[in-house]
């Protein structure tokens, strides 16, 4: 209680001192806060990104190597024809056999996997004379028709028919992304074309606005070996050319990456954290922008922070050595003494964190209400695409490599952990000082303090 | 009791040596008062600082009640002070942001007493002094003589067997130097104390049983005084 009192009336004294010690911890604090809440939220909004692209909850990700070209009558370009139309199926990676997908799943540290055929239908009618060809390109993801928790399809959102079951593994049903039925007046119960084969609409998706191109039309896995294998590209059914890993946790990512390697020799296996490295553009800016500036700049306000209560507290210290010196005279024990100054230090690094964390939550509102949308551009290798068409026909090599550009809202959040952080940063910014006024109480002799002022 | 045999208090000024209490032998009777007078600088205040613990000796021995302060560790030192060693100083050094009472109730800290028990002794005291209706009250909310009698309040509140005060009036009128020494000899008188009292007023200093000048650092003690008229003893 005469603790309590005595801190309590200390403090006030001094309180202009006091607040602005607080205030320089609360500064550094809503500095982290704000930084870290920021970082979260470009880290956020980058996986939002990817996994639009590469699926909800997929930590690995695994693509054939290059599919090579077909055989048959795909394999030697068409005639150019004025007028002429021909339809090719393009395989985006080659492909891997379903029983070696099938070993990726029971992996240790693998919780579940599902495995893709990507491919596209390109067609292509030559116009006449020094016209270009006019080329329509169809993007078709051969999916598993299981409950989608990864994949493709497990970030999509069923906006009319319904999704596959399994007893559509083998039937010519198709399910169409909203943007390509809309372009194409495709409603369920309408049909697609897929290398001349009609597949009826079944359910229309919309996929999550942020992140790439959608693909076009999902078609059950088996459907689409058929197709490809049709096409001279030599895939046996159920065989995928890219497969969507989920680990069991975060810390099994690099192990369970370095199996898939072992296992398919070949492939390209790429996690959630290099794929963050393929994120460009503003987003990209700003991620870098808050790693590197905006934490030094917070550790180095917080240097200054701790800089500055320490020597206003040794300050402190140093003027109420008749005090400590009175105190000691009349039996205080040192240790006694230090605790009451610890005490008052404790209590300016806990009112600085308490308003280090209301400013890092300011901070973080700030820049939720007012930054403004950041283009990511995101580099995909589909292997596949309209510019692959063109350069294969001029005789040129394959490149399969596509950007899309997303607009990301930054949400900065602040988890449970940061506060603790800075919790810990204010009350350690706080003890620090107190420490240091604590040394020089400890090397204070009560006839030489009493001496100073007599 | 003090007894005091060769002590002898160098410091150490750069390369000097500075000799402020040189092979002092002295001998204060328990229920003693000892009055000690000396210019500026010489030794007064050194010797108190020694007497209360507050410094140790460079040569010599300093023992109350057979306990010899050179050779006690920090720790009990600090307790002998604690418990048995009042100290009022000349300008009150009172505790600025605590009111009357609670700085008379930090002289129980130390001791451990308890919540209540601290409250009881600190009115008491307070009411020795004539200062239980500003037990509230700040020091800057006191006159110099009301801090004072705080200061002595504090000092004597833990019951202590020897009082050292040193210049108590040094900062006060005349009226007001006269209740205080008025009310420390009462104290002395009637808790038995050995105080030792450092002070420029020779009329302060005669109303000591004994009285000794320091004067470079050498302490002459003169024969006890008669009694004034009407002084207890």
């Amino acid at each position: 209680m005469f603790f309590l009192t005595y801190l309590q009336r200390e403090l006030r004294r001094r309180a202009r001192q006091a607040v602005f010690i607080a205030l320089g911890l609360a500064l550094g604090v809503g500095l982290v806060v704000t930084v870290s809440a920021a970082s979260a939220g470009v880290n956020k909004a980058q996986s939002k990104v990817l996994s639009t692209l590469y699926g909800v909850g997929t930590d690995v990700t695994v693509t054939g190597g290059n599919p090579g070209r077909p055989t048959g009558a795909q394999a030697t370009p068409p005639p150019v024809v004025p007028g002429k139309s021909f339809s090719n199926i393009l395989l985006s990676y080659a492909a891997v056999s379903a029983s070696k997908a099938a070993q990726v799943a029971h992996l240790s540290g693998v919780s579940a996997a599902a495995g893709v055929l990507s491919f596209s239908d390109v067609s292509m009618t030559f116009g006449s004379g020094s016209n270009p060809p006019v080329v329509n390109s169809l993007t078709i993801d051969g999916v598993g028709t299981g409950r989608p928790s990864l994949g493709p399809l497990s970030g999509a959102t069923l906006i009319s028919g319904h999704a596959f079951t399994t007893a559509d593994s083998d039937a010519a049903v198709a399910v169409v992304d909203s943007g390509y039925a809309a372009s194409h007046s495709l409603k369920a119960g309408s049909a697609v074309s897929i290398d001349n084969v009609k597949y009826t609409v079944i359910g229309i998706v919309r996929q999550p606005q942020q992140g790439g191109t959608p693909t076009d039309v999902y078609i059950p896995l088996a459907r689409a070996a058929e197709a490809v294998a049709a096409a001279g590209w030599g895939a046996q059914a159920n065989d995928v050319n890219t497969i969507y890993v989920s680990a069991a946790s975060a810390a099994d990512v690099s192990a369970v990456s370095r199996e898939i390697s072992a296992l398919l020799p070949g492939t390209t296996v790429t996690t959630a954290s290099s794929l963050a490295s393929e994120v460009t553009g503003s987003l990209s800016t700003a991620s870098k922008l808050i790693n590197d500036l905006g934490r030094w700049l917070s550790v180095l306000v917080l240097i200054a922070a701790f800089a500055l209560a320490a020597l206003l507290t040794m300050a402190a210290v140093a003027r109420r050595a008749r005090e400590f010196g009175t105190l000691k005279a009349i039996g205080w024990r040192s240790r006694r003494i230090i605790a009451q100054v610890l005490g008052e230090s404790l209590a300016l690094g806990v009112a600085g964190a308490a308003a280090g964390v209301g400013l890092g939550f300011a901070g973080a509102a700030i820049i939720a209400a007012f930054a403004p949308a950041l283009p990511a551009t995101v580099t995909q290798n589909d292997g596949s695409g309209v510019a692959q068409v063109q350069q294969a026909s001029a005789g040129s090599s394959l490149s399969g490599t596509t950007s899309h550009v997303v607009s990301v809202v930054l949400h900065p959040s602040v988890t449970i952990g940061v506060i603790v952080l800075a919790v810990v940063l204010a009350v350690a910014g706080g003890l620090l000082a107190g420490v240091l006024g604590s040394w020089r109480i400890s090397q204070l002799r009560p006839a030489d303090a009493l001496a100073r002022v007599a | 009791m003090y007894k005091l045999t060769g002590v002898t208090k160098l410091y150490h000024k750069g390369r000097r040596v500075v000799p402020a209490v040189r092979d002092l032998n002295l001998t204060i009777e328990d229920g003693g008062w000892l009055a000690v007078q000396g210019r500026t600088g010489s030794g007064k205040s050194t010797l108190l600082n020694l007497l209360g613990g507050l410094d140790r000796a460079t040569e010599g021995s300093i023992k109350l009640d057979g306990t010899d302060l050179g050779t006690l560790r920090e720790e009990p030192l600090t307790r002998l002070r604690a418990g048995s060693v009042g100290f009022v100083f000349q300008t009150f050094n009172l505790v600025a942001t605590l009111s009357a009472a609670e700085n008379v109730e930090a002289a129980l800290i130390p001791l451990g007493v308890g919540h209540s028990a601290r409250r009881e002794r600190v009115a008491a005291a307070l009411e020795q002094v004539g200062l239980a209706d500003r037990a509230a009250h700040l020091p800057s909310e006191l006159s110099g003589g009301q801090q004072q009698r705080v200061a002595i309040a504090r000092a004597l509140v833990k019951e202590p067997k020897v009082l050292l005060a040193d210049e108590p009036t040094g900062n006060l009128d005349e009226d007001t130097r006269n209740d205080i020494i008025a009310l420390l000899e009462r104290l002395w008188s009637d808790r038995g104390l050995t105080l030792v009292l450092i002070t420029h007023d020779t009329a302060v200093a005669r109303r000591a049983q004994r009285t000794g000048v320091m004067n470079k650092g050498r302490l002459t003690v003169g024969q006890t005084p008669a009694p004034p008229p009407g002084r207890p003893r």
